[in-house]
């Protein structure tokens, strides 16, 4: 079964990661490849992405002749998408155990950062959509 | 370039979906299916997902006693991820043209749904490596 794990985060949370000491950086970056590297090793990985910053993310909505209308102004309160794994495995029971490695990923100071993820299963096939 | 459409909604809006009669389920998906098969003739498809309900979904944070903690309960405003796409395209009005043909797909009665369609870049190999 897949299941999408997904890093969110507010607008403060990111300008709040932009701060974070080159050492916190550096460990937190070689805690995630070395997760990635994990799961490739151990046959569950499917995919990863990371995305770019809340700054950058427009809304859209189809205008009356179908053209975009954009919009850049969300609220303070808005979770953003940071990054997400895919990852295919027996049970919820080893989804929730692999997002709770994700979630120690070393923050300030070394210490984990109990960051929350949220895993949901992804819809399997894609013959609905036609591919 | 990179983009990913994000298709959110509450629990409410999901609920309310449900609610569709199954001819309008199946025109909106048409049009889903329609503008999949242009992106993949244009060559700008690279992937899409649809997620599970969010009644499934759970929250992780960290373990005790080696046993993840999870937690389901969510605000009513909670925005969650239906499902998206990612599309390799030329620029980002380009992404905006392709976010706004899903927002003007069917919905009840016909009518375009107008959902709002978040569009993000992807973090650059180039900028990963740095």
């Amino acid at each position: 079964m897949k299941y999408i794990l997904m890093m969110t985060g507010k607008k403060s949370d990111f300008e709040g990661y932009a701060k974070w000491s080159k050492e916190d950086l550096q460990a937190n970056v070689t805690f995630m490849r070395a997760f990635s590297k994990e799961l490739k090793d151990s046959g569950v990985f499917v995919s990863t992405e990371g995305l770019g910053w809340p700054s950058e993310a427009k809304l859209v909505r189809a205008g009356k002749n179908g053209e975009p209308i954009t919009d850049g102004v969300f609220p303070e309160s808005k979770e953003f998408l940071a990054g997400y794994w895919i990852i295919d495995v027996e049970s919820a029971e080893q989804a929730y155990r692999v997002a709770a490695r994700a979630s120690q990923a070393p923050g300030p100071g070394g210490k984990p950062g109990n960051m929350p993820i949220e895993v949901r299963p992804v819809l399997s096939g894609h013959a609905d959509l036609g591919l | 370039m990179k983009y990913i459409l994000l298709m959110l909604g509450t629990k409410a809006g999901v609920q309310g979906y449900h609610t569709w009669p199954k001819q309008e389920i199946d025109a909106h998906m048409a049009i889903l299916q329609r503008i999949n098969k242009d992106l993949t003739a244009s060559g700008e498809f690279v992937a899409t997902q649809g997620l599970a309900d969010p009644h499934e979904a759970k929250v992780v944070r960290g373990e005790k006693n080696g046993v993840p903690v999870t937690d389901g309960i969510f605000p009513e405003s909670k925005e969650f991820l239906l499902g998206y796409w990612i599309v390799d395209v030329a620029s980002a009005e380009r992404a905006y043209a392709i976010a706004a043909q899903i927002s003007s797909a069917a919905g009840p009665g016909g009518r375009p749904t107008n959902m709002p369609i978040e569009v993000r870049q992807f973090v650059s190999h180039e900028r990963k490596a740095q």
